[in-house]
């Protein structure tokens, strides 16, 4: 066991789990997301990209780039909810489900990096 | 990947500074979220994620615009200075792990290697690869630049690369720090690429050299290996790679020193190639008699063979070598610290009449020198000079000869590289006698004066374009119509053909070749009749006129209104 390896491993499903967490609920009703929900998984997701910098090898590679893919769909996420809440005169079900799709897409790429690094660990154990 | 290197390092080292910015913003901005402040009324406000980062970012930034949107309650004041404190720091952090990394050592030769195997790669022509930079391969490389042959140069010490480039010779060269002895280096420097012609590495430690060799014969086996080897184990081993040039200074010499005794104007000849002499240089016109030779080393022994070869009367002193029978019993020993009067004297330097100092330590050579001139004035001096860094010095003692070294090894490297041709004809003219060599001397200075100058002509479309379209329409052209006058057709100009080398023969001296396309041809010659060669060569009606006679405007018209 090494702790590198825990704390990585700790970053990337809580990623997703944070993630899922402000996912999952109504699509189009604001009162079932949290924004502190979605504050925590972009700063967690950013954690986990900095953690996999600076990895060489193959496997490091991949999950750099779906947790880049991550965060940039969490960050335009964040940026349509501040622009809709801000500019256009607040939160509409329509806007929230723009929101909501953009976090499920960075879902989408939090589950390829954990069943990326799950993989790579069976792999090692053999 | 290997080449972007430096983009990992860098983002290596970002890692902790990265991780400690988002951490310290994250913290920064949930609490001021967190904690109740109050809007202008009085009533209770929580500030937004938007109003949080808002404030975070120039607060960290340390702008500083003020308190948004509404002024802070005292419990939030407490947190902004928590806030002010970490992501201040936190940026302090960052930017100083930044400027570390750019003034970084090894993120700067990463970048370094980056941009010289770029070089080397857009590299489309012949090039060389110089290995390590010292006495000699500084001249080396100003020969070949100046003869227009690019080289890339590999040190492992980074200030004597640093000196390299405060010289003009370094303009635009591929330089890189790095161990030459590792295949990487070597592949790294081009020794893969089909325009590399040649690796030099005149290492002083002659495993190295052989080391070099036997990589760069796995790597690239075309390519030849220019390299120093003195001792007998080395060099074989070496010259079993097949693609080594092996330059043994001491054999170098040795085999001059054998010349000189039987063929002295072959030397001189020589030395004119060579540019260190005009051809009334006789200074290496050896007188007869006994040879005092100090120092019985690599060099000592291959004198001795050679002095053994024509029967002289010869005297070897040396301190530290143990004499074989034989040279006790015939008496041509001394084992004596040579920088001695009374032993210069036992070995009868009184009626010597040349001395060779050619220990390996330069400060006895010259000791020894001095000595033997107070004793005997009228001794021709051959002195071994071991580095150029004493050269003023052995200059000032009056030696006749000097055997440098590393001039040696300057002059042969660079000719061979940079002028093959005079090259060859100096390794032909080598096996030649006395008799050869003189003629030729007096030849050349009868025609030519005492310092011709010496042309190159390649049979090729671009620098002979007359003689080559003629040989493609069968015309058979002797090497004779080359010399002809331009003046008068029927006599010659003083040109004098040296030297013809076409695929694997080789012509000393030819007489009326028939031309053919490829040829290459060592003309000595003076400033008219190089013209009048070149003319020939590439002018169309020149070539005509020297022919056949014809007139050149005449033969024009003629083929225009046929």
């Amino acid at each position: 066991m090494s702790l590198q390896k825990v704390i990585s491993g700790f970053f990337i499903i809580l990623a997703m789990t944070l993630n899922f967490g402000f996912f999952y609920g109504d699509m189009g009703n604001p009162a079932m997301h949290s924004t502190y929900e979605l504050f925590g998984a972009l700063v967690i997701s950013l954690i986990a990209t900095a953690l996999k910098i600076g990895d060489k090898t193959q496997i490091g590679s991949v999950l750099l780039a779906t947790s880049l893919v991550a965060d940039i769909q969490l960050i335009i996420a964040v940026i349509v909810w501040a622009v809709v809440e801000y500019s256009l005169g607040g939160m509409t079900s329509s806007h929230m489900a723009t929101v909501i799709s953009f976090s499920g897409g960075a879902l989408l790429a939090n589950i390829t990096s954990v069943v990326l690094y799950i993989g790579e660990t069976l792999k090692s154990k053999r | 990947m290997e080449s972007s290197n430096a983009f990992w390092i860098i983002l290596q080292r970002l890692r902790t500074p990265l991780i400690v910015l988002i951490v310290t913003y994250a913290i920064a901005i949930l609490g001021m979220v967190i904690i109740p402040g109050a809007d202008g009324n009085g009533n209770p406000y929580h500030l937004t994620f938007f109003d949080a980062f808002y404030f975070v970012s120039y607060t960290a930034s340390t702008i500083g615009f003020g308190e948004t949107p509404y002024d802070f309650t005292y419990p939030q004041r407490l947190w902004v200075m928590v806030v002010i404190y970490i992501t201040v720091i936190g940026w302090f952090y960052t930017i100083g792990a930044l400027v570390a990394i750019i003034t970084d050592k090894t993120l700067n030769q990463e970048l370094l290697k980056g941009k010289f195997v770029r070089q080397v790669q857009k590299l489309n022509r012949e090039f060389v690869i110089i290995l390590g930079y010292n006495y000699v391969h500084a001249e080396v490389i100003k020969k070949l630049t100046k003869a227009d042959i690019d080289v890339v140069v590999i040190e492992q010490d980074e200030e004597k690369l640093n000196l390299f480039q405060l010289d003009e010779s370094s303009m635009g060269v591929p330089v890189m720090v790095a161990d030459a002895l590792l295949t990487s280096t070597l592949k790294e420097a081009g020794v893969g690429s089909p325009y590399c012609r040649a690796v030099v590495s005149h290492f002083y430690k002659e495993e190295k050299n052989l080391r070099i060799t036997i990589l760069t014969r796995f790597i690239n086996p075309t390519v030849k290996v220019i390299t120093k080897a003195t001792y007998e184990d080395t060099m074989t081993s070496i010259l079993d790679t097949d693609v080594a040039k092996i330059e043994n200074p001491f054999e170098i010499f040795a085999k001059r020193f054998d010349i000189a005794i039987t063929a002295p104007h072959i030397l001189t000849l020589e030395n004119w190639i060579y540019k260190n002499a005009d051809l009334t240089d006789e200074a290496s016109l050896l007188p007869n008699g006994r040879y005092i030779i100090c120092g019985y080393g690599r060099l000592g022994k291959l004198l001795q063979e050679k002095l053994d070869k024509h029967g002289m009367d010869y005297m070897i002193i040396d301190e530290h070598v143990i004499p074989s029978q034989t040279m006790i019993e015939n008496e041509t020993f001394i084992r004596a610290n040579a920088d001695n009067k009374d032993v210069l004297l036992e070995a009868g330097i009184e009626s010597a009449s040349v001395l060779v100092a050619g220990t390996q330590n330069d400060i006895d050579n010259i000791s020894i020198l001095v000595t033997a001139k107070k004793i005997n004035p009228d001794l021709y001096l051959i002195a071994r000079a071991n580095t150029m860094k004493e050269f003023t010095i052995f200059e000032e003692t009056g030696a006749n000869w000097l055997f440098m070294i590393e001039k040696i090894l300057i002059n042969k490297t660079s000719l061979q590289l940079s002028q093959p041709l005079k090259h060859a004809f100096l390794k032909k003219i080598l096996y030649k006698d006395e008799n050869w060599g003189t003629s030729l001397v007096n030849l050349l200075k009868a025609q030519l004066g005492v310092n011709p100058q010496l042309l190159h002509l390649t049979i090729n479309e671009e620098k002979a374009y007359a003689i080559y379209s003629a040989i493609k329409e069968n015309e058979s052209i002797p090497l004779n119509v080359l010399l002809k006058s331009l003046e008068d057709w029927e006599s010659y100009h003083k040109a004098i053909p040296l030297f013809l080398k076409r695929n694997g023969e080789e012509f000393l001296l030819p007489s009326n070749e028939i031309l053919e396309i490829g040829d290459q041809i060592l003309f000595a010659c003076n400033k008219e009749s190089r013209e009048e060669i070149e003319l020939i060569a590439s002018n169309i009606y020149d070539l005509q006129y020297v022919r056949t006679g014809e007139d050149k405007e005449n033969w024009l018209l003629s083929k225009i209104f046929k």
